[in-house]
């Protein structure tokens, strides 16, 4: 029985699934989107989400984003990447704390093209 | 697969962490349990059942600042370092992760009671055991609607649970002759009672947070549960042999009785330890389908 729960656990690490509690989240720009550009990142959530981090890698590395919601449960959160991002696949990625406790997280990409 | 967190080192860790709270949890509520129950049990196995309490609540309690540290970790999203950083530990403290500590901790205050051999210590020590109980409603799926039948289907499930995981110990102690037997055939008849319903109100609570037959087989906390269950009927058929073969074997003086029934009670106790593993994942990284 403990090989069964070890392969199921390590099959579960595999698989990539939806993020829990957050299956009304929407980003802005939108998933796999291409963008001219883009000038605020944006998360919408179905219960209030206290963001406790939020990074951005793009084609040079990090970028910085400056947070404009602050460190409170929102269900809109909204940051601001550098003005003119250069060409390239971004990704974005946020941990979180929810309502009930629940440690989140969650990632989407994004691609800066003419 | 619906419903299924991502898995990182981090989560595997909340899952470990978690399990082995639950073990400790459940055997300090369960000594308190266990002497209320029990006052005719021998000396040195309720001076047993009070030691087995009282390391387990101390042990708890450290697990609670682990857990602490490791959802910090997980939320600052700076690994180890987040772990001691003093704002997201804040906000672990004022998530229902917070409010679960304050519950759990007065609980564990009042289990150290029942150290005491008296009527006010063991009462005190019950009350803990329940707080304990309780501390577990204020965080996670217990949240979801209906709350209050959730929350007093979860304190009951524990209660109950408790009752056994934390009297494996005691009667592994006491199986040994024939005055071990009329202890554990009482523990027998008790249980007949406690495990019918653990298993009633563990069902409720499932049934509310699947809400469907089909959600059993196509969602990651359907198949958590399934595996859960799966361990459960092992965990069934060997009390059950214990119970009807063993303890009556014990009771007529049978050769090796004792021996076997010791084992057996050890292998109880493996599975428990499979279904907390089990219970753990299923309230980290599962979402309940009735939230999908």
């Amino acid at each position: 029985m403990r090989q069964t729960l070890f392969a199921a656990l390590a099959l579960a690490a595999m698989a990539t699934g939806v993020w829990a509690h957050s299956k009304a989240e929407q980003t802005t720009p939108a998933n796999d989107a291409t963008m001219e550009k883009v000038e605020v990142i944006e998360l919408r959530f179905d219960a209030p989400m206290r963001v406790t981090a939020i990074t951005m890698t793009g084609p040079a590395g990090d970028v910085a984003v400056a947070r404009e919601t602050g460190m409170d449960p929102v269900t809109e959160f909204r940051a601001m990447p550098p003005a003119d991002l250069p060409h390239g696949a971004y990704t974005v990625d946020w941990r979180g704390l929810s309502a009930d406790g629940h440690p989140m997280q969650g990632t989407f990409g994004f691609t800066v093209a003419d | 697969m619906e419903g299924l967190a991502p898995i990182d080192e981090w989560a595997i860790a909340a899952i470990i962490a978690k399990a082995a709270g639950y073990g400790a949890a459940l055997l300090a509520m369960g000594g308190p349990l266990f002497l209320a129950a029990f006052p005719e049990a021998p000396t040195d196995v309720r001076r047993l059942a009070r030691k087995i309490a009282i390391v387990a609540a101390l042990i708890g309690l450290a697990i609670l600042a682990v857990r602490f540290g490791i959802r910090a970790g997980r939320i600052s999203g700076m690994g180890l370092q987040g772990a001691f950083d003093p704002m997201m530990l804040g906000f672990v403290w004022d998530s229902p992760l917070g409010t679960a500590a304050v519950w759990h901790s007065v609980g564990t205050a009042l289990v150290f009671t029942a150290m005491f051999d008296s009527i006010a210590g063991l009462v005190a020590g019950l009350v803990g055991a329940a707080m304990i109980g309780v501390s577990y409603t204020s965080v996670g799926h217990a949240l979801g609607d209906p709350r209050w039948l959730l929350a007093s289907l979860l304190t009951l499930h524990l209660l109950a649970a408790a009752f056994w995981v934390g009297a494996l110990a005691p009667l592994r102690h006491a199986a040994k002759d024939a005055g071990g037997a009329a202890l554990l055939h009482r523990f027998g008849q008790i249980a007949s009672v406690t495990v019918a319903l653990l298993i009633l109100v563990g069902a409720t609570f499932a049934w509310l947070m699947t809400g469907s037959l089909v959600a059993l087989f196509t969602t990651a906390y359907g198949w958590t549960l399934l595996m859960k269950l799966i361990i459960v009927t092992g965990l069934m058929i060997i009390a059950a042999f214990n119970k009807w073969r063993l303890v009556p074997a014990l009771a007529r003086g049978a050769p090796s009785a004792a021996i076997h029934l010791r084992r057996s009670i050890y292998f109880e106790a493996i599975a428990v330890l499979l279904i907390l593993m089990a219970t753990a994942a299923l309230a980290s990284i599962t979402t309940p389908p009735v939230n999908l």
